[in-house]
């Protein structure tokens, strides 16, 4: 184009006449962009974050003998199945603690009346993960003791124990002392039992290198989860795999109310804010009027003051969406640690995505301009309306 | 005149104002649809989380320890408290009796199957049954389905373990309480090979029972835990059966709470009188479990931890997510109406030279000016708020079936901001309008 560098120079005059009017576009477009941004950046993160939040609930995968439940005495897995299982979830190690439960009869160190009571021995890591609770007494320099064990809060009261104490625990003539390092309350089974270390449970139960069941506590969407499932059972033909029913279904219902709320909430403040700022930019093209009377005075046709103010709007909505995504994404990654103590990771897809809808919400804007072609330069510079 | 010139600013150019107008009135929209979801959503969602079942468990004070494995307890029948189910009705009379959303007792006895009936003749127990042998052992749970509990106050309220455990299905239908009817577990079903319509005769597994129970089978339950090896009877079935009449050993309750905070946990024993006051009238998990404490003598409540702590970490932060995303819309509606309002002061710089020419101070120019403005954030207000209680009607529908009711003290709230944005946005330019000076304008300068 011969007027090419003509063509420019009058956009930048366009641009730059008028600093205000330049600042308050920039002001809305980067704005705008910066809410989308940043509630798109969130709004991923929230989704993922949402599972990890989920497994505040506990294990919610359990491993059992295929045939335990035939027969509620037997029934007991290999151990050698908890290190086979050592699974990976997402690059993430899965907590999975593997449990004997044995009946036995335990008594305080010292005294000489027994009572019985579940004694699980446990082994594995993430035991708070897959039981969730709260330890009213906590010994961290106990808890490194080959013999520590932990009790239930019933249990503790039962046989009157604190942290530090120890208890003595029977089987069929089978005995073994433990050190309690902690007391758990977790208003479930566990507040009776007594957690010891998987060996200790195996000698009492006279079933070395055995286990009941393993419980695990997997993150992720429902239906990640139940991938995990049905490949793990393919991996443990011996055992049964299945998903906590109580927890799968509240789970599966809740993160779909969840996400859709954020989803439905997002899309219609996004959508109201483009329209938001779309009207609030097409009041400042308005304006311009007498600019294109001027330009269609000297000569300019339509279709050249179009293109010129088309220019421009993309022009300034590239500016305004690179500066306002560029603040948005930081300030989710912010927002996130806000909401959910971790920063949420920025996303780069949703940096391109934001700054094409900002340009798109400017050059929407610039649209009543069109309707400016009709503009009759005698009657702008008459100063009619 | 003052009105006159108000009046004809929007007469005269009504294009340009109803622009102004749309992106004050899309502004507030998102606005009041934001808020009115997000001051909703808190009550609905802590409704959700009750598909996680009871967060409560009430057991004996004095009871001896249970020997629980994978939710079947391993005591003998006659070990270990009971609580009286006639009791029960005054869980609806504490503070927070609206926040119980359902309670369930359970009654567990071993017992001992077999397949069959009686036929017609006396109840005679069948030969297998003699010898507890040849029956299948099993656990007897005795529970209430659409149970109608007297309240002392004279109502009565239907609640079950449809409440606590809403997770479980069932195939066939649930038993009819007083009912010589039985649910069995979908494991137990297809092991033993029966079905609804089938008929057994129960037992207790204990030495000497003597009292065959002819049921008949109407549903299968699939719980995904133990009780998928059980059988679920009514609960004046089992207690008959096990020989506790209005007895019960575990009660499971649903109840809405609000999530614990720090104050929330404290130690109720370490508050003042005051602060004490306002712990037990807040519906903390912790507050309501010593309310039924209080009213159930003799019993132990505790919070299970996992459901109760889970559902409030999640409750939290859903609700501060939705706030930020409250926040944000008000944000980008706040610059784009503020922009929108900037520039239509810019634009009458001319008008506002002819006005000061003509003898109008400074003064009387931003009030004329802001009076126009308020007049469009009132007008802009109150249709957003109209659009957005149809946008948040129509999202809680989409999200969770219910409609949010209209608030509102929301269009006070809306009307307020509106005009807040709208004189923010036009108070600099506004300014520096009222400082023109007339001469260089109306040279077009």
């Amino acid at each position: 184009m011969s007027d090419s560098p003509m063509f420019w120079r009058i956009v930048r005059r366009l641009i730059t006449a008028n600093y205000g009017r330049l600042f308050v576009i920039l002001l809305a477009l980067g704005a705008g962009a910066a809410i989308t941004s940043a509630l798109l950046n969130l709004q991923i993160d929230a989704k993922r974050r949402l599972t990890t939040e989920f497994r505040a609930l506990g294990a919610n995968v359990i491993v059992t003998p295929r045939d335990a439940n035939a027969n509620s005495s037997g029934g007991t897995l290999d151990q050698s199945l908890l290190t086979g299982l050592s699974a990976e979830n997402s690059g993430k190690p899965v907590p999975a603690v593997a449990f004997l439960y044995v009946i036995g009869a335990v008594a305080k160190a010292g005294e000489i009346h027994h009572q019985p009571a579940v004694i699980a021995g446990t082994a594995g890591q993430g035991l708070t993960q897959v039981r969730p609770g709260r330890r009213t007494e906590y010994s961290a320099d106990l808890e490194s003791d080959p013999a520590a064990c932990e009790v239930g809060a019933k249990a503790a009261a039962q046989f009157k124990v604190r942290a530090g104490d120890s208890l003595n625990l029977r089987n069929q003539g089978r005995e073994a002392t433990c050190k309690v390092f902690a007391v758990v309350a977790t208003g479930g089974a566990e507040d009776t039992q007594i957690f010891t270390k998987l060996a200790t449970a195996q000698t009492l139960a006279n079933l070395p290198g055995r286990i009941s069941l393993v419980q695990l506590s997997v993150t992720g969407t429902p239906d990640a989860i139940n991938r995990f499932i049905s490949a793990l059972s393919q991996r443990l033909p011996t055992a049964d795999v299945h998903g906590i029913k109580q927890l799968a279904e509240a789970e599966g219902k809740l993160y779909n109310r969840i996400s859709g709320l954020l989803s439905i909430t997002v899309i219609i403040v996004l959508l109201l804010t483009s329209l938001c700022v779309m009207a609030g930019m097409s009041n400042v093209a308005i304006e311009r009027k007498n600019d294109v009377g001027l330009m269609k005075a000297i000569g300019g046709s339509v279709r050249r003051v179009v293109r010129l103010f088309l220019a421009e709007a993309i022009l300034m909505g590239i500016v305004g969406g690179l500066i306002g995504s560029a603040f948005g994404i930081v300030g989710s990654i912010w927002l996130g640690k806000a909401v959910f103590g971790v920063a949420a990771r920025p996303r780069w897809i949703v940096y391109p995505v934001s700054v094409g809808i900002t340009i798109l919400v400017s050059i929407a804007s610039a649209f009543p301009l069109r309707r400016l072609a009709s503009v009759r330069p005698a009657s702008v510079f008459r100063g009619e309306a | 005149m003052f009105l006159r010139l108000v009046a004809d600013s929007f007469t005269r150019r009504p294009k340009r104002k109803l622009l102004t107008l749309a992106a004050l009135a899309l502004g507030m929209a998102v606005a009041t649809a934001a808020l009115s979801v997000s001051l909703d959503v808190g009550d609905r969602l802590a409704q959700e989380f009750r598909s996680l079942g009871a967060n409560l468990l009430v057991t004996p004070e004095a009871d001896s320890l249970p020997l629980e494995i994978g939710g079947v307890d391993y005591r003998p029948a006659n070990a270990g408290a009971y609580l009286p189910e006639a009791d029960l009705g005054k869980l609806k009379t504490i503070f927070w009796r609206h926040n119980i959303v359902g309670f369930a007792p359970i009654l567990e006895a071993p017992a001992i199957f077999v397949k069959g009936g009686l036929g017609g003749g006396p109840p005679e127990p069948p030969a297998e049954l003699q010898s507890a042998i040849h029956g299948e052992k099993i656990t007897l749970i005795g529970t209430w389905v659409h149970h109608v509990v007297q309240i002392p106050d004279g109502t009565v309220y239907t609640t079950g373990v449809e409440s606590t455990n809403p997770w479980w299905r069932i195939e066939g239908r649930w038993f009819a309480e007083r009912a010589n009817e039985v649910v069995i577990g979908n494991n137990l079903a297809k092991r033993v090979g029966l079905g609804v319509g089938s008929e057994i005769v129960l037992g207790m597994d204990s030495p000497g029972f003597d009292t065959p129970w002819p049921v008949k089978v109407v549903g299968i339950l699939s719980s995904g835990a133990a009780e998928d090896n059980a059988i679920v009877a009514p609960l004046d079935v089992t207690q008959s059966l096990a020989g506790k009449p209005g007895q019960y050993r575990r009660l499971y309750v649903s109840a809405l709470t609000k999530p614990e905070d720090a104050f929330g946990r404290r130690d109720p024993k370490s508050m003042t009188q005051e602060e004490f006051d306002r712990w037990y009238c807040s519906p903390y998990i912790s507050s309501i479990a010593l309310q039924i404490s209080q009213e159930l003598k003799g019993t132990d409540v505790r919070v299970i931890r996992r459901v109760a702590e889970g559902e409030g970490t999640i409750l939290i932060r859903v609700r501060m997510l939705l706030w930020l995303v409250t926040f944000a819309a008000l944000l980008a509606a706040a610059l784009a109406v503020g922009a929108s309002a900037a520039a239509s002061v810019i634009e009458r710089r001319t008008e506002i030279g002819l006005m000061k020419a003509l003898g109008a101070g400074s003064a009387l120019v931003g009030v004329l000016l802001a009076a126009e403005q308020l007049l469009v954030a009132f007008v802009g207000g109150g249709i957003g708020y109209a659009v957005g209680i149809v946008l948040a009607r129509l999202m809680g529908q989409k999200i969770f079936g219910f409609t949010p009711e209209p608030k509102l003290f929301l269009l006070f709230v809306v009307l307020v901001l509106a005009s807040l944005i709208t004189l923010l946005g036009s108070a600099y330019p506004l300014r520096r309008a009222s400082q023109y000076d007339p001469a260089p304008i109306l040279r077009g300068e």
